[in-house]
């Protein structure tokens, strides 16, 4: 009896790694490159729970692994705030991995440090390269060279999630388009002890990629920020974007729309707010979304089935993209310049990314996620989908206009002097001029 | 009698060699190190440019750094009282004739300080929430009123130096407990006896008698206590950030910052040699005080 229930169980597991790479296939060319490659990534197992773009990435990378056995896939995950610190400290020692992700705006000061190598042909001779949506290269291109296969989903950075039930109580069908209906309404909501709008910059790059991103799209268009990035003329100090500041301070200080402690619980706390209902909206990322509605989905099916979405409400005295929310990928798979010296391990490296952005990956992103890669993955069967990906989906690719997330471009030490100031600015403790001139003065002396 | 057990010169520089070497490369070879990144700009990566004293001339302009040595002044302030005094005074109640179970209060009083500072942060982000512990037990005692929206946000408003402080008291206060405590059992009991004799009471066993004969033990915890909080950064980390804005920012935290977030490796050096030499200033500084202030009452 126990020697066919160890049958069994040794048959299940078989199938289930069966199905597991089978759900998946790369393409197994032939590679002459016998050895190790590095790899380091952000796509921890927790991380790709529920994350589509997680989920993918480990689930092409482990069948790229087992398509080529002869290669030593050395693999370093760790999560993503950890990432960020480890790949600067190792960029800093001139030791990067053979593979790993780059952040957009780290794109010029590592290419001018030559710590990337120039992928410029290598992408135009990818037999993707036809299915590439070459949009999402920009924030890894510069002075005409691109240095990264942009990977994981495109997802947008700024959504409005709320509650419809909630809204409809207090005299919405929808979500507001405008912040003074939003003001309106924190009426009824404050006397109710809810707060209108949940949001959290605890962390300090929230408001920027979750708010004044597209917000500031608003009031700009997106020339200003095009400008900025090819350092053609536009400053943080312009007036539009001295306009943009001076509304996220007056929504988030001014009124009571926000929870007032917004500036110092980070995201994931704010959408705990939304979730457990002492919130009736929240704004955060495709991350967030991902989190709410699989969390409600398991735990209170009526609450799941009322999320709607929404782009931010427009401001009274902003003139540009009334519907735009930012969107893009943040990250692309870049390799080590060092690995270019063996013609094999670079064939590896290139293959290796080519397949982590191309069919596999997106295929694999769109039939369970109703997501999107760098490469198209053709029409994409909605109907097998829930209710509330299927509008997520809608939301994001089709109903909206898009606009570019602000810290996948320029560099972080003017996000970083930005967001800190931003916080700052949201506490009391500076003004929209001057956080402006701090941010143009950071601009100047480090772009 | 001691030269007999006591081992040759080469022995004991065999012994010391190991951790003399590790000492040398974790310890003062970064150190030089740093120092020579000071001057340079350097944003990462293998291209470093020799700009003299430029990181120099930019730190003694930077409000943010200055801001933040300001904020490790106060840790400082903060912690000498709440750390090391609540630690005496705690230790003067536990070795009283009256105090039952001492080692009990020894083992819980130190058991903070075995905590790591990551949970500890955690811990009090939880109890600093706005509809967080602290909030919901001042609502029970009717102290603050209405929803938990209108509650105060410690983190948030200008008390946050007190607030990330708060944690840090709570956390060392048994670590000098155990100092303290090892320091006065070494203290003869005959003293206290004849003070009692002499009609002493409590507090003046512990101003006139224990703290005179301690004075040395209380200038190593004073050491520790302030090379401990001019280099604060885990709790903080965890906490705030720094933030908001700049309102918790401390030397270390914006070192950190600077290199890493900003990826600015050769002013972020700059920075830890400031640290490094504020940090000796300050401990100098306090022990030349303590040093002059006692004079005349050891006289």
């Amino acid at each position: 009896m126990k020697k066919l229930a160890c049958f069994l169980l040794c048959l299940v597991m078989l199938c289930t790694c069966i199905s597991a790479f089978a759900a998946t296939d790369v393409a197994a060319n032939d590679l002459a490159y016998k050895g190790t490659l590095s790899v380091m990534h952000f796509s921890t197992s927790e991380e790709s729970e529920g994350n589509g773009g997680s989920d993918g990435f480990r689930t092409v990378i482990a069948a790229w692994n087992a398509a080529h056995p002869e290669i030593e896939l050395n693999e370093n995950v760790i999560a993503n705030a950890e990432y960020k610190t480890k790949i600067a400290a190792l960029a800093a020692a001139n030791d990067l991995p053979d593979v790993f992700l780059l952040q957009g705006m780290n794109t010029i000061a590592w290419s001018e440090q030559g710590l990337v190598l120039d992928l410029t042909d290598i992408i135009a001779q990818s037999p993707y390269y036809a299915d590439y949506n070459t949009a999402y290269f920009t924030p890894f291109t510069t002075q005409g060279k691109t240095y990264g296969y942009p990977v994981l989903t495109g997802g947008t950075c700024t959504v409005v999630i709320y509650d419809k039930a909630m809204w409809k109580e207090a005299g919405y069908d929808a979500f507001p388009t405008t912040w003074e209906e939003v003001e309106k309404a924190s009426e009824y909501f404050n006397a109710q002890g809810i707060v209108t709008v949940a949001f959290g910059n605890g962390g300090q790059w929230q408001m920027n990629s979750d708010f004044v991103s597209t917000l500031g799209n608003r009031y700009t268009g997106p020339e200003w920020f095009a400008s900025l990035i090819a350092k053609e003329g536009a400053a943080f100090t312009d007036e539009a974007f001295v306009a943009c500041l001076k509304e996220t301070k007056r929504l988030f200080c001014d009124t009571k729309i926000f929870n007032s402690n917004f500036n110092t619980v980070t995201n994931e706390d704010a959408r705990e707010y939304y979730i457990a209902g002492q919130a009736a909206a929240f704004i955060g990322g495709n991350w967030d979304e991902s989190y709410i509605a699989a969390t409600l989905k398991d735990a209170d099916a009526e609450k799941w089935a009322n999320i709607g979405f929404a782009v931010l409400p427009q401001p009274a005295d902003a003139t540009k993209a009334p519907t735009s929310q930012n969107i893009g990928l943040g990250y692309a798979v870049a390799i080590n310049p060092k690995i270019a010296e063996d013609a094999d391990k670079l064939a590896a490296a290139i293959d290796l990314a080519q397949e982590l952005t191309g069919p596999a990956f997106s295929s694999y992103v769109a039939e369970n996620y109703a997501l999107g890669g760098l490469t198209a993955a053709g029409e994409v069967d909605l109907s097998k989908f829930d209710q509330i990906t299927q509008d997520f989906y809608n939301w994001s690719y089709v109903d909206t206009e898009t606009c570019e997330i602000y810290d996948s471009y320029i560099n972080s030490a003017v996000w970083g002097v930005f967001n800190q100031d931003l916080q700052a600015m949201l506490n009391g403790d500076k003004t929209a001029e001057e956080v402006a001139q701090n941010a143009q003065a950071a601009y100047e002396a480090n772009y | 009698m001691l030269n007999s057990i006591r081992p040759n010169k080469r022995t004991i520089l065999l012994y010391l060699f190991v951790p003399v070497l590790i000492f040398v490369f974790t310890v003062f070879y970064p150190l030089c190190r740093a120092v020579i990144y000071s001057f340079f700009e350097w944003k990462g990566g293998p291209n470093m440019t020799f700009n003299g004293l430029a990181n120099y001339r930019m730190l003694f302009a930077d409000k943010v750094f200055w801001q933040a040595f300001w904020h490790n002044i106060y840790l400082v302030v903060v912690c000498i009282i709440g750390q090391m005094g609540l630690a005496f005074i705690l230790v003067m109640f536990a070795n009283s004739r009256l105090t039952h179970a001492k080692a009990i209060h020894r083992t819980f009083g130190f058991f903070p300080s075995t905590i790591s500072a990551v949970c500890i942060g955690m811990i009090w982000n939880i109890i600093y929430l706005q509809d967080g512990l602290l909030n919901t037990v001042l609502n029970r005692l009717g102290l603050i009123t209405g929803n938990w929206m209108s509650w105060p946000n410690w983190l948030g408003t200008g008390n946050v130096m007190l607030a990330v402080s708060i944690p840090l008291v709570w956390q060392y206060i048994g670590y000098y407990m155990v100092i303290m405590f090892s320091a006065i059992a070494g203290i003869d009991s005959e003293i206290f006896e004849s003070a009692e004799i002499d009609g002493a009471n409590g507090f003046q066993k512990a101003v006139k008698i224990t703290l005179p004969l301690i004075k040395n033990t209380i200038l190593v915890c004073l050491t520790l206590c302030i090379a401990g909080n001019m280099k604060a950064f885990d709790n903080i980390y965890v906490m705030t950030q720094g933030g908001p804005g700049t309102a918790s920012m401390v030397m270390a935290m914006y070192g950190y910052n600077t290199s890493f977030r900003d990826s600015n490796l050769g002013y972020g050096s700059t920075i830890s040699v400031a640290i490094f030499v504020l940090s000796l200033a300050v401990i100098g500084g306090s022990q030349w005080l303590v040093k002059r202030t006692t004079k005349g009452v050891e006289a």
